[in-house]
């Protein structure tokens, strides 16, 4: 009898004594204090900002201090903008989208941030996104329920869909306006696709900043303000998707 | 029958006990159970905004439509919501300015309130952020109904009938101003107009003549640019825009006076285009008496300011449109109109 029962409390104390395991890593959201043994389970949040130059400053909204390509000075008012397919990428893992659409409003601070909870441990080295919606998405009853309907609808006489960016404001005088609005032109994708790869897991920093220079949207190809009306103009749409490859940049903080 | 004294404690015991909140179905021979009132979208809209705390109800919707017309709401009984909101004008008002108790006027014209349970912000100068809101403005307003929410409500539930009618619709034993405006935005939201000539073009049943249909094109372009404060099956990009009217100083602030934002003086509501055939006189200020004098206005570019919006891109130059080209317009504009839901 007093075998056996030796036998029982060495399996209590053996069950006992086993390590916890969990996520060990005290920046990830589901920290185990508790836990001994890291299980792989870390989940991370991973944020992502929009800010928006000009000339490497802070976008000052409604004031007439800007100058483009063409030498006009500009005011910003609006600036408007569908950012699309944001991507992950790394070594072991395949391309993940984790986020759809995301609507960016210059006055409403709230579209700045974009908050991707729970993603698994895994070396993050890249992000993409699309500037706009490639065709696949440019549909209109895909967004009918979104809070860009019905100011970012893009007739269907003019191709159909949504715009990908609208900015606006005042150019040589206050009483003089231009709208640089991007969009599928008679139908064409002049969405693009902007990508970053990093030497370091992203998971390792806070977040992800995604910067607008608006400046860019006007050189090289020279955009000059006075030619207005251009969801019609494919040539112009074309020129803007080219300046486009300057206009974003992305890093980490 | 006498009944002896543990009798009658057991009676009490099984009423009182019977008569149990959860026991109320049994005791109530009428439970509340509204009609539930469906919306269907319509094509090419979102998906209509009903707050939560205000289902649509059969019995809502008609006491809403009762109080609506109803001058009751006024201070001296003389108007109604419908007076200024006028079903053959398009819910809006062919008074320059409304007209409300005693005669007074407003400074601005009705705004119409076709399909405007798509919109989200109300008035010219997005003074309201739902029909609730909205409802609420007229009846206290001195040149519109000059009531008070107290005198409205002790008049409607000392009424012959509107007690049973709120019993009805929202099961209340006091009529009180909160369920007033949610009856009337019910009713609001039934006000939806997706028939016209131009509906029935898209949906293949008719065809549009050559006029209308470059009409359309012109709309739908830049050189025309009607679209981006007026697109989709909604007309309305549902934003505020200074369309050129008026130089500096403004006589009326618009947003900006909701704001206190500068750059928003001038600025006001785009309205939905559906019926603007009969919403005449148009503008804020019902300034424009003819959809001509509206088209001429866009056509010779308007006049410059501070916060004129971008998208008045021909400022001072005008669409140039031809003469052929602004009657292809108009007469595009004039196949939103919808006589069925005029008439209804």
């Amino acid at each position: 009898m007093k075998r056996k029962y030796l036998i029982i409390l060495l399996v209590i104390i053996l069950i006992s004594c086993k390590k916890e395991k969990g996520c060990t890593d005290p920046t990830a959201i589901n920290y185990n204090s508790q836990a001994e043994e890291n299980n792989g389970s870390c989940k991370y949040n991973l944020e992502i900002n929009f800010t928006h130059t000009v000339n490497n400053s802070p976008l000052e909204l409604n004031q007439m201090i800007y100058t483009n390509a063409a030498g006009e000075d500009y005011s910003v008012q609006t600036l408007k903008y569908l950012i699309s397919n944001i991507t992950l990428k790394g070594p072991s893992i395949n391309d993940s989208i984790i986020y759809n659409v995301h609507f960016v409003n210059i006055i409403d601070s709230s579209t700045f941030i974009i908050n991707i909870p729970n993603l698994p441990n895994k070396t993050y080295t890249g992000i993409s996104f699309t500037m706009g919606l490639d065709s696949l998405n440019n549909q209109t009853e895909l967004f009918i329920n979104e809070s860009f309907f019905p100011s970012f609808a893009w007739p269907d006489f003019l191709g159909g869909g949504y715009h990908y960016m609208q900015l606006e404001g005042d150019f040589i005088t206050p009483f003089q306006g231009y709208a640089t609005h991007t969009g599928p032109t008679n139908g064409n994708n002049y969405s693009f696709l902007v990508e970053t790869n990093f030497e370091e897991n992203i998971l390792e920093n806070n977040r992800i900043i995604i910067n607008m220079e608006i400046n860019n949207w006007y050189a090289p190809n020279i955009i000059n303000f006075t030619i207005n009306g251009i969801m019609d103009d494919e040539l112009t749409q074309n020129q803007l998707r080219n300046n486009g490859n300057n206009v974003f940049s992305i890093s980490l903080e | 029958m006498i009944m002896t004294k543990n009798t009658c404690l057991l009676l009490i015991m099984i009423t009182l006990f019977g008569c149990r909140k959860e026991d109320d179905y049994e005791c109530n021979p009428t439970p509340f159970n509204p009609t539930p009132y469906t919306i269907a979208t319509p094509p090419g809209f979102p998906d209509m905004i009903i707050p939560e705390d205000n289902p649509m109800t059969v019995e809502g919707i008609m006491l809403g439509e009762k109080l609506f017309n109803d001058n009751i709401l006024s201070g001296d009984e003389t108007v109604s919501c419908a007076s200024c909101h006028i079903k053959t004008a398009g819910f809006s008002d062919t008074n320059q300015f409304s007209i409300g108790i005693n005669g007074l006027a407003g400074d601005r014209n009705a705004s119409t309130i076709i399909n405007a349970g798509w919109n989200n912000q109300f008035n010219w100068d997005g003074s309201a952020r739902n029909l609730e809101e909205q409802a609420f403005e007229p009846i206290r307003n001195p040149i519109e109904m000059n009531n008070t929410w107290e005198n409205v409500e002790m008049k409607l539930n000392t009424h012959a009938e509107y007690p049973t009618l709120f019993k009805n619709a929202f099961n209340i034993d006091y009529i009180d101003s909160i369920h007033i405006v949610k009856a009337i935005a019910q009713f609001e939201r039934t006000l939806i107009s997706v028939n016209s000539r131009y509906d029935q073009y898209l949906r293949g049943e008719i065809q549009l003549t050559p006029s209308e249909l470059n009409g359309f094109a012109i709309f739908n372009s830049e050189k025309g640019d009607c679209f981006h404060c007026h697109g989709t099956q909604m007309f309305t990009d549902n934003l505020f825009h200074n369309n050129g009217l008026d130089t500096e100083p403004f006589n009326d602030w618009g947003l900006g006076n909701i704001t206190n934002n500068p750059l928003d003086n001038a600025k006001f509501k785009s309205p939905t285009l559906r019926n603007i055939e009969f919403s005449k006189p148009y503008m804020h200020d019902g300034r424009f008496n003819s959809l001509e004098e509206v088209v001429e206005h866009y056509n010779s570019g308007g006049n410059f300011s501070s916060t004129v919006d971008p998208l008045m891109k021909k400022l001072g130059v005008g669409l140039q449109l031809t003469n052929e080209e602004k009657q292809d317009l108009i007469a595009f504009l004039k196949t939103l109109s919808d006589p069925d839901f005029l008439d209804k």
